[in-house]
């Protein structure tokens, strides 16, 4: 038998116990059998200064070959069986995945901001700046600089809570207007929102506390189109691209020519239900073009610029949106209503 | 208010289905709430603004309705005989006051005889929402509905000497009013008296002695003009609110005064009897014009954002019945006395833009290029917002108006603001805290069986300062109950409770999330919390808030049960202490070496003081501490503690060797021990 044949033999009788070995510690055996420091490959290549010079490079070739085989065939085998160990390993780790994962519950947005956080990123869009506004406010802001004339059956709209003659919890956010009016200078484009306050007794429709959002846009040239636009284009972000608005004329001292606007019912897409109480209409808003006279109280000369206002009341969005009956769970805080929302 | 369109009808010449009527004149203003269907009448229910006093009457409606139905209107013209003596010879008028009364017209109606009206006035009454009385009555209410002139009606015979005055009441008079009330009148109230006394309120209620009843015979009609404001002041002090003083404070037409007390003299005639005098004593001191305004056609366009010609403005304003014509460009309009509400250019402007449909008017965005922000205040809350919701807290929204008990309860009385109406007294003063709402919550949630409870709210608390100033700012305020985790089956549920240092943990995170350095504990003191299970919250030595164990006579005042944790912190000072942008420092390139240490002190000693002395002994090479574990018990001996504390060992400069560290870790104990009299296990 020549070297070569010798070689070849070795080889097979290896590769034959590698796909024999059952565990990894039988492989390891193998390996060093063959491929350590005295392993019978080692002791092979050994032989190869005995050897003809012509003959020595094919045949450490053919050593390295059966070497590499063998590694291969070792490794492969290693992860075959090792593969089979840790599955076993594993099915004894089993978990019944149908328990109840564990976790740290994560707060949710009360439903009030949410709404109020939408709204805001829309006047942002639009080019408003939010701005803060105080709730405990003057008499002065709240009535007067907004053109209610004194001693005026409107007031008597707004019922309010007083702390002294002068002091009073704001009963619309316009109450801000004037303040912004008498610290800017026109393009004025403001926006408030926050808590507004009236002596109203509490129902599921009613609460003395609701929330509004206020904004107004002063300029030269701001027409009441600029207005219907603005609330088209404020009505189509919030409530979707279906939804139409309608003006009608209404009163609010502050403006005038005044207008109360309502979008398309978003429960019958405007066929009339019970929501809508028929009418296929939600009122949305009180609006108009500012009053000549509040401009000028803050010292804007009406001539020279015009400029729209509305304030709407946001705790109804939410009761449509989502079907909410009773205004009440809002500032009641009952989490089983919070965290569905 | 109530409408019968049959009424309207009678005024009104049209041919309009209800709901298209209703339809138009919503959107021309007066907005129909409701149709409602009675028996043999449809009446409409519609909501009258009240800058437009004119709506309330049939009459009113009609003049609305003439132009969006085509319509002709049906004025009512009363034709009276007149027997002698004329009114004039039986009854004298004096207006003493005219600032507030600028006309009055009286008129009389002699045998008559007092019974219930026909039914047809009844049922119209009915239908309009007013209570029959007797004819007489009855007769005065009909024309106020149909005509808006609010009429009243005296017994001729119960007035001394036939003498009407008008003037204010004098001081200490009084009145028992037709509802049988004893009234005190005071100088600002204006009255219709007779020679001796009072008989009246004026424009808001007559005087039961000289009330029409079943023995009157002779009947005078007052049709006056109040002064709106002084009705309304009237009014407010007496509380009585009447369809007549309704009408005076949103503006009555002085014009019509004549024709409504003709108009009631004929009806009485008609369903009572008797004969009208001759004529009316008419006192009309200030006599009311139409009021001319002028308006630009360009700058009704201007601000409507429309294109209509001048012409068309004039015939929109026209059909309004304001006499209007074109003179140099400018619409010249004549306002009759019943448009009260139209004084300005704007409100011409308004009237074009109403009579020409807003329906019509175009979309358009404002041109002004503004940047549009927001408010650094709402930037830093949702900034807070998300952080505490990503802590495990449900938002909350609380009432900021709270009973004063509670606050007073908090050692907040100080500084409370009380409001001085309210609805009821559990609403009567502004929250000074937002904790005390959050347990309030809590509360609420346990009696419905939630007892694991995490929340917030950020918003406003109300505030009187030591000076007096009435102020509101920004709080940010938390609670905790119970166990926070959901499915902790396997886990000890001792452990898991929320507990001091539950929150004590989420102040940190949040801090700590908003890059927030220097951050320190220290004791406190606060009505709301446990006396020795609360600190205040410290940045670079400034307080911010607290945080702590609500204390247990709170937790009873508020019923809640089982321990709860809080904390509050002032919105502007937390933002205040946010740096502005955070500086990266390079991550370390060497490693770490890990080591623990049981350290056995006195209870007295605080953990800080452990960390300080081990900071300042680890010669800079221990990045962190981290507490492991904490024992009290028999192993250790009473009055000391056994705490476990993991430190990190790390040079920025080089791989520290096991040598190196294990005399860092000695120096650290030979200080613990000399400085803290420490023992190690």
């Amino acid at each position: 038998m020549s070297e070569q044949d010798n070689l070849e033999e070795l080889g097979k009788s290896a590769l034959a116990r590698v796909a024999q070995a059952a565990t990894s510690a039988q492989l390891d055996e193998i390996d060093t059998e063959y491929l350590g420091r005295k392993g019978e490959l080692t002791l092979q290549l050994r032989k190869i200064g005995s050897l003809p010079a012509d003959q020595r490079k094919d045949f450490g070739q053919a050593v390295n070959d059966i070497k590499v085989r063998i590694t291969d065939a070792i490794e492969a085998r290693k992860k075959t069986i090792s593969g089979g160990e840790i599955d076993a390993k594993l099915a004894a780790e089993a978990v019944d995945i149908t328990m109840p994962g564990r976790f740290y519950r994560i707060g949710r947005p009360h439903v009030l901001v949410q709404t109020l956080a939408k709204i805001k990123d829309i006047f942002i869009r639009l080019g408003y700046e939010i701005v803060e506004s105080p709730e405990v406010e003057s008499y002065h802001y709240n009535f007067e600089a907004l053109n209610y004339p004194l001693d005026h059956p409107a007031i008597d709209e707004q019922m309010s809570f007083y702390i002294n003659d002068e002091r009073l919890l704001r009963t619309h956010t316009t109450a801000y207007q004037h303040r912004q009016m008498e610290k800017r200078k026109p393009p004025i484009m403001v926006c408030t929102m926050g808590k507004c306050y009236r002596v109203d007794a509490v129902d599921a429709t009613h609460n003395h506390t609701f929330h509004q959002v206020d904004c107004f846009c002063v300029d030269r040239g701001i027409t009441m189109a600029d207005l219907k636009g603005t609330l088209y284009q404020f009505a189509v972000e919030m409530f979707g691209a279906d939804t139409n608005i309608r003006f009608r004329p209404d009163f609010f001292p502050f403006v005038e020519p005044g207008a109360e606007v309502a979008v398309t019912c978003s429960i019958c897409a405007g066929k009339g239900c019970n929501v809508c109480k028929g009418s296929g209409w939600l009122e949305l808003a009180g609006a108009g073009m500012i009053h000549p006279n509040v401009l000028r109280g803050a010292g804007i000369d009406p001539e020279e610029y015009t400029g729209f206002a509305f304030g709407f009341g946001i705790d109804r969005m939410p009761m449509v949106q989502h079907g909410i009956d009773d205004m009440r769970l809002f500032m009641d805080n009952d989490l089983r209503f919070l965290r569905q929302l | 208010m109530k409408l019968p369109i049959g009424w309207l009808k009678e005024l009104l010449d049209y041919e309009c289905p209800p709901r298209e009527l209703a339809d138009k004149l919503t959107m021309a203003g007066l907005e129909v709430e409701e149709i409602m269907q009675l028996e043999d009448e449809t009446v409409f229910d519609v909501k009258v603004t009240p800058n437009r006093g004119d709506w309330l009457s049939v009459l009113g409606v009609a003049r609305e309705a003439a132009p969006l139905v085509d319509g002709t209107l049906k004025m009512p013209d009363p034709i009276i005989e007149g027997a002698s003596p004329a009114a004039g010879e039986s009854i004298s008028i004096d207006i003493e006051d005219p600032d507030l009364c600028c006309r009055y017209v009286g008129a009389v109606v002699r045998g008559v005889q007092v019974k219930p009206s026909p039914g047809w006035m009844q049922s119209r009454l009915t239908a309009a929402g007013m209570r029959p009385i007797n004819n007489i009555v009855d007769a005065t209410n009909y024309v106020m509905l149909e005509l808006g002139q609010p009429l009243h009606a005296f017994d001729l015979s119960l007035l001394h000497n036939s003498h009407i005055i008008v003037r204010r009441a004098r001081a200490g008079e009084k009145i028992i009013s037709l509802d049988g009330s004893p009234r005190d009148l005071t100088e600002d109230m204006l009255v219709i008296a007779d020679s001796d006394r009072p008989v009246a309120i004026a424009g808001v209620m007559g005087g039961l002695d000289s009330e029409i009843n079943e023995q009157t015979k002779d009947v005078v009609i007052e049709a006056a003009n109040f002064a709106g404001t002084s009705i309304r002041r009237t009014s407010k002090k007496l509380g009585l609110v009447t369809e007549a003083s309704y009408r005076f404070e949103r503006g009555v037409d002085p014009s019509i005064a004549k024709k409504a007390a003709l108009r009631a003299a004929e009806l009485i005639c008609e369903i009572a009897g008797g004969e009208a005098a001759q004529g009316t004593v008419d006192a009309y001191p200030c006599v009311k014009e139409p009021r001319q305004i002028k308006a630009r056609p360009e700058r009704a366009n201007a601000v409507l954002g429309i294109e209509l010609t001048p012409q068309s403005m004039a015939q929109h304003l026209n059909a309004l019945q304001i006499e209007t014509s074109l003179e140099d460009g400018l619409l010249v309009s004549m306002v009759p006395t019943c448009r009260p509400d139209v004084v300005s250019e704007i409100d011409l402007i308004e009237e074009i833009g109403r009579a020409s449909g807003y329906e019509n008017l175009p979309l358009t965005l404002p041109k002004a290029r503004t940047k549009g922000m927001d408010s650094k205040e709402g930037l830093f809350r949702d900034r807070i917002r998300r952080i505490l919701m990503s802590c495990g807290a449900q938002e909350t929204l609380t009432h900021s108006l709270v009973d004063s008990n509670l606050s007073e309860l908090c050692g907040c009385d100080e500084s409370m603001i009380r409001l001085r109406n309210t609805l009821t007294e559990e609403i009567d003063s502004l929250r000074v805290r937002l904790v005390p709402n959050l347990l309030g919550v809590i509360e609420r949630n346990q009696t419905h069986e939630i007892n694991d409870v995490c929340i917030f709210e950020v918003g406003k608390v109300y505030f009187r300062t030591p000076e007096g100033v009435i102020d509101e700012k920004l709080a940010i305020a938390g609670a905790m109950s119970g166990n926070l985790w959901r499915n902790s089956w396997n886990l000890s549920s001792e452990a898991l409770d929320a507990d001091f240092f539950l929150c004590k943990g989420t102040i940190e995170n949040l801090l700590d999330a908003l890059g927030i350095k220097s951050v320190q504990f220290a004791p406190t003191e606060d009505t709301f919390l446990h006396p020795t299970r609360c600190a205040k919250i410290l940045v670079d030595g400034v307080e911010i808030g607290v945080l702590g164990e609500v204390a247990p006579g709170m937790l009873e005042a508020f019923d809640v049960k089982g321990r709860s944790q809080v904390y509050e912190l002032d919105f502007n000072a937390l933002m205040g202490c946010v740096p502005d942008t955070l500086t990266y420092h390079h991550v370390p390139k060497y490693p770490a070496l890990r080591m623990h240490m049981a350290v056995v002190v006195s209870d007295e000693v605080k953990y800080e003081q452990l960390q300080q002395v081990i900071a300042q002994s680890g010669e800079g090479f221990i990045e962190k501490t981290e507490l492991l574990d904490v024992y009290r018990g028999e192993q250790v001996g009473t009055g000391r503690t056994s705490l476990t504390i993991s430190m990190v060992f790390r040079s920025r400069e080089r791989t520290l060797t096991d040598e190196e560290v294990n005399s860092v870790l000695d120096n650290v104990k030979k200080a613990l021990s000399r400085n803290l009299a420490a023992g190690f296990r």
